[in-house]
């Protein structure tokens, strides 16, 4: 049998995240969406299906076939939705040929070669809806994500999962005897090159606390489980609460409280982030905060694919897209999406949507430096970590910078209309 | 003036930028002096005028052009030799 792990139509609701990474390659705990559908399956060959522009940089870091038909002949596939949040043990497809059907969502194809080879012909869309129509239905009882805050929601149990999961678990670095394990001390791994400083507290009353290799722990911190560092992260004074995964060579300091940060970001200072999904490459820069409960205590609304939606959730914060650099100071109201690689200057409460690759100065949204401005400042700063940013990462992002052109003008060209006091 | 000439247009994105009428502009205001630039102004501008005339302009072409005058000369050169 192979696995292969498919995007469908639905990433555009996971915007801005998505604009540049499959939806399967959203963090939700310690690993992200697809780690966990192919921990389900031990030793399976996967094959991954996503939009065409991701393919180079995906194909690249998985070192897996990506959107290649052919990989799918010869063999027997399961074909599961990468937006499947697969729980340990939970994910136990029917051994049958079936479509498994989530509303009118495919969770997953149990197909035989045969029949893949008599529907294969055209895109993976394609021989999916081919399968579909083809094949015996049944109701599967599985959580698909569906939007942004779906990932954050879902933090807490994921984190714990992953915890469970993990083998050889356990405290390895020799501790320093002013570090304070708070709870059960079963519930936390340290990996062996990790640092942990004095006057550090890992309280894990509440959940479990996982701290990956070259993770550095600086004095004064306070981390809660359920909690998930990931390695080459470092915490600065941070006072990280309750169900917070912090990705891959993160700097972060502050007030953290459930929320993801997607890896190689940057919160150093003090400042709170709250129920926020942060991707990529992002600094939050000092007293910068997020709202994630509104006055009111209503349910918070958020743009998404232009229209304004009731999450049914009093409790949301901000979903920042890659690349962007928040100023000194920014005040983001509950439920705002920041696109991918803008900046915005602080001093005051900013719009609940900002385009990618606008920036919002002194009351207004522009085009600001421009792409091949920004790119080249992210170049620098993806070098600084010792990334280098690849022709075809340059060309995704231009993609990115196309696609988001008339949604950008547009609301450049409204929000001069409000700067400029008429003549 | 026209709004489509290329002094207009120039004219018309410096307005926008600093929040003042086309009108207003004249050829010997200093950007930093008389209209207060800041840093993120002159990237704002640049980027603005970049796309509006689709060329490409070198920071230390950029830093040359000191007032509204110079800059408009600048991109009613820039795009001539552009269009060549």
């Amino acid at each position: 049998m192979r696995l292969c792990i498919f995007e469908d139509g639905k990433f555009s609701n996971l915007y801005p995240l998505t604009y540049t990474r499959p939806v399967f390659d959203l963090r939700c705990g310690r690993t992200r969406l697809f780690e966990k559908i192919v921990r389900s399956f031990p030793g399976v060959e996967t094959v991954f299906f996503t939009r065409n522009h991701l393919q180079p940089i995906f194909g690249d870091r998985s070192k897996s076939a990506t959107n290649d038909m052919d990989a799918l002949r010869g063999d027997d596939v399961l074909f599961v939705n990468g937006r499947i949040l697969a729980w340990r043990g939970e994910l136990k497809p029917s051994r049958d040929e079936v479509a498994a059907l989530k509303g009118e969502d495919i969770a997953y194809v149990n197909a035989k070669r045969e029949t893949i080879s008599k529907f294969m012909s055209g895109s993976m869309d394609e021989l999916l809806g081919r399968l579909k129509a083809e094949l015996s239905p049944l109701r599967a009882d599985v959580e698909l994500v569906e939007y942004p805050w779906d990932l954050v929601r879902n933090n807490p149990k994921a984190i714990v999962d992953d915890f469970e999961s993990f083998s050889g678990r356990g405290v390895f670095p020799k501790m320093n005897s002013k570090v304070e394990i708070y709870g059960d001390a079963g519930r936390v791994h340290i990996a062996e090159t990790a640092e942990i400083h004095p006057f550090v507290v890992l309280d894990a009353h509440a959940g479990p606390i996982i701290i990956d290799e070259n993770v550095k722990i600086l004095p004064f911190s306070r981390i809660e489980g359920p909690c998930s560092i990931g390695a080459g992260s470092m915490i600065v004074r941070g006072n990280i609460r309750e169900e917070v995964t912090i990705g891959p060579v993160c700097r972060i300091g502050g007030e953290v409280e459930s929320s993801i940060v997607h890896g190689y970001s940057n919160k150093y200072h003090t400042g709170f982030l709250g129920h926020a999904y942060v991707g990529e490459w992002v600094n939050i820069g000092a007293l910068t905060t997020n709202s994630d409960l509104k006055n009111d205590y209503s349910n918070v609304e958020v743009y998404v694919n232009g229209n304004l939606f009731d999450t049914g959730d009093t409790k949301v914060g901000s979903f920042i897209g890659d690349h962007t650099k928040l100023g000194i100071g920014c005040l983001l109201n509950t439920g705002t999406i920041v696109g991918v690689g803008c900046n915005l200057l602080g001093g005051e409460v900013l719009p609940k949507y900002i385009p990618s690759f606008a920036w919002f100065t002194r009351g207004r949204i522009s085009r600001g430096s421009g792409f091949r401005r920004t790119v080249e400042a992210e170049r620098r700063v993806m070098s600084r970590r010792g990334v280098e940013m690849s022709p075809s990462y340059v060309q995704m992002l231009q993609f990115t910078y196309d696609m988001t052109k008339e949604e950008r003008e547009n609301l450049i060209k409204r929000s001069k209309g409000r700067a400029i006091p008429e003549a | 003036m026209s709004e489509t000439s290329i002094e207009g247009r120039v004219k018309k994105i410096i307005a926008e930028q600093f929040r003042v009428k086309p009108e207003a502009l004249k050829p010997g205001m200093s950007f930093m002096k008389d209209l207060m630039a800041e840093s993120i102004d002159t990237v704002e501008l640049i980027a603005a005028i970049e796309d509006e005339f689709n060329i490409e302009i070198p920071d230390e072409d950029a830093e040359k052009n000191q007032t509204v005058g110079q800059a408009v000369d600048y991109v009613k050169k820039k795009v001539t030799e552009t269009a060549k």
